[in-house]
């Protein structure tokens, strides 16, 4: 495990190690340890009755009450509130600690509950504890604000874990929702018996450039086509690592046994190329995706013949 | 975490670099990476290991180590030789630079096939190249 | 693998070679001696390399390769390579690979097509 652990630099660790940057720069020590732990017999007397009151408050709200649909979810989360708060004041504030933070925020994000009401469920939270801070006669003037002064320390460092944790689950929604679009933006299709075309709309990016390399390629094997058209019209605007992309994807089909002709080439993309001093004179290009299914018709010595037009000429 | 998510392989001869190919090619499929991205870490560890074979004075060694993360995998691999070590690191990394059997694409071209590269070497002492692979869970 | 597991085998006044699936470099050296030793032989017109099971193509494999179709072209013979796989094609191009004067083709149906058409127009 530790061999493991020194040799890998996954982002998962690597946000533990920035966690502890973060304790260090709020200033959360051993002293505040300690604090929180003076704490933690007070938590425990009155952790049932914090998380009763906090369900009670929140089932009286119907923007948080509509989360709470049943009696067993509700046993279920009560339980793990209580945990939740004992840990506050636990004293170890380590690997185990970050990830159930961590977690709160990726359940939230699946769940859809939005940070507005896990802050301000925390804001009511604080109502609760803080008088029996400033009013247990067990601690003096100056350990009630050592121990306030830490609790408001870790639940800050609490709330930044968790809200993180959503932005980064919501971040991995989006990034794969984009590549689902990416796919289906190019669709690579048979168009005669060996032709493929593949309209590309919008912008190649690397990431991109090897998803469609890679449908483009399979495809031409999987119906054997000698000849790929690759249409450009619907990319807004070229440049020169979008045309290094276009010219990868032509190589790599050259390997196969296949040739592309890239169609859609537009006045300002011709300008474009031109201006770029990009050299395409080897690629066949045409203006249309029709101009270019001729050349591969012709390519393929495929003759298409005007039905109506023979029948009248003779 | 097993040893199966870890490992090494020496690399002394010119058949080790099948072997090498052969263990990373398993492991990588076995992680979850697709096709092409096998094909991908199993050039870069032709290539890799066999600098290390032309290169290495005396003997090296290939280590892997599966990386995972929620939603993603990855493989780190590192090489490391006890061979006479690269004088310009930068040169070496540059399209065309080749001092041995390859088409001067060898270094350059690994890194295009992966994601992070990292290079130390000492001459008289020795090289070592990291080098990782992302990939996607499907 | 070693390299007496690859056979050439002569068709008419072509030769035809099967790579496996993970070549060794003396598989590849190999490769290239029975290649010329057989086209001497034979007067061969041509050479089609069955890369088809083929899943690894490194810059020593492409190199090979690469001199191997100049060493056939100075014994008077054209190389076709036939049925590259996509993921080989991708790594390849993106190493920066270059096969020479090798022409590829989807399968060995069509490197068969270039020959035949070739000699039709000779």
């Amino acid at each position: 495990m530790p061999y493991i652990n020194s040799h890998s630099n996954s982002r998962y660790i690597s946000a533990f190690d920035k966690w502890q940057e973060q304790k260090d720069f709020v200033k959360f020590t051993k002293d505040d340890e300690e604090a929180l732990k003076k704490m933690h017999p007070t938590a425990m007397k009155y952790a049932d009755d914090f998380v009763e009151k906090l369900y009670e408050h929140l089932m009286s709200h119907p923007d948080t009450k509509r989360f709470l649909s049943d009696e067993k979810t509700l046993n279920r989360l009560k339980l793990a509130q209580k945990a939740y708060f004992l840990d506050l004041t636990s004293g170890d504030y380590g690997e185990e600690y970050f990830n159930s933070r961590l977690k709160v925020g990726i359940v939230h994000q699946r769940i859809g509950l939005p940070p507005r009401i896990y802050m301000t469920t925390y804001c009511y939270y604080m109502q609760l504890i803080i008088p029996t801070i400033y009013g247990n006669p067990d601690f003096d003037a100056e350990t009630a604000n050592a121990i306030f002064m830490a609790l408001y320390k870790i639940i800050n460092l609490d709330q930044e874990l968790a809200i993180s944790a959503y932005i980064h689950a919501t971040d991995e929604v989006i990034s794969r929702q984009s590549e689902e679009i990416m796919e289906m933006s190019t669709p690579v299709i048979q168009i005669w018996d060996g032709v493929v075309a593949a309209p590309i709309i919008g912008t190649l990016d690397s990431g991109r450039t090897q998803q469609f390399m890679e449908r483009l390629l399979e495809k031409i094997v999987e119906t054997n086509s000698p000849v790929a058209l690759v249409d450009i019209t619907g990319v807004p605007q070229i440049d020169t690592a979008t045309a290094q992309h276009l010219i990868d994807t032509i190589n790599a089909v050259k390997l196969l046994g296949s040739q592309v002709i890239i169609t859609g080439v537009r006045p300002v993309i011709a300008q474009t190329l031109v201006h770029l001093g990009i050299d395409l004179t080897d690629i066949i290009t045409r203006p249309s995706m029709a101009a270019g299914l001729k050349v591969a018709l012709d390519k393929l010595s495929i003759k298409v013949t005007d039905m109506s037009k023979t029948t009248q000429g003779s | 975490m097993g040893c199966e998510n870890t490992g090494e392989c020496h690399i002394g001869s010119e058949g080790d670099i099948v072997t090498c190919r052969k263990v990373i090619r398993n492991v990588a499929t076995a992680a979850g990476f697709g096709m092409t991205d096998v094909t991908r870490i199993v050039t870069a560890v032709s290539e890799l290991a066999r600098n290390v074979y032309v290169h290495a004075e005396s003997t090296g060694m290939m280590r892997w180590n599966i990386l995972q993360q929620p939603g993603k995998v990855g493989i780190e691999l590192i090489f490391e030789d006890q061979g006479k070590g690269i004088a310009d690191i930068d040169q070496a990394m540059e399209a065309g630079f080749t001092t041995a059997n390859s088409m001067g694409m060898g270094l350059s071209g690994v890194k295009r096939l992966m994601d992070e590269m990292l290079i130390s070497s000492e001459l008289g002492v020795g090289t070592t190249v990291r080098v990782v692979k992302w990939g996607r869970i499907k | 693998m070693d390299g007496n597991s690859l056979s050439v085998i002569k068709l008419k006044n072509i030769l035809l070679v099967t790579v496996p699936d993970d070549p060794g470099d003396d598989t590849i050296q190999e490769l290239q001696n029975k290649v010329l030793n057989a086209i001497e032989k034979y007067e061969s017109k041509g050479l089609i390399l069955d890369i088809s099971n083929v899943n690894i193509l490194d810059s020593f494999f492409a190199r090979t390769i690469s001199e191997t179709t100049q060493m056939v072209a100075l014994m008077g013979g054209q190389t076709v390579i036939a049925g590259m796989q996509p993921a080989v094609a991708i790594t390849a191009t993106e190493l920066g690979l270059h096969l020479g004067k090798a022409i590829s083709t989807l399968d060995v149906d069509k490197a068969l097509d270039i020959f035949t058409d070739n000699f039709k127009t000779v």
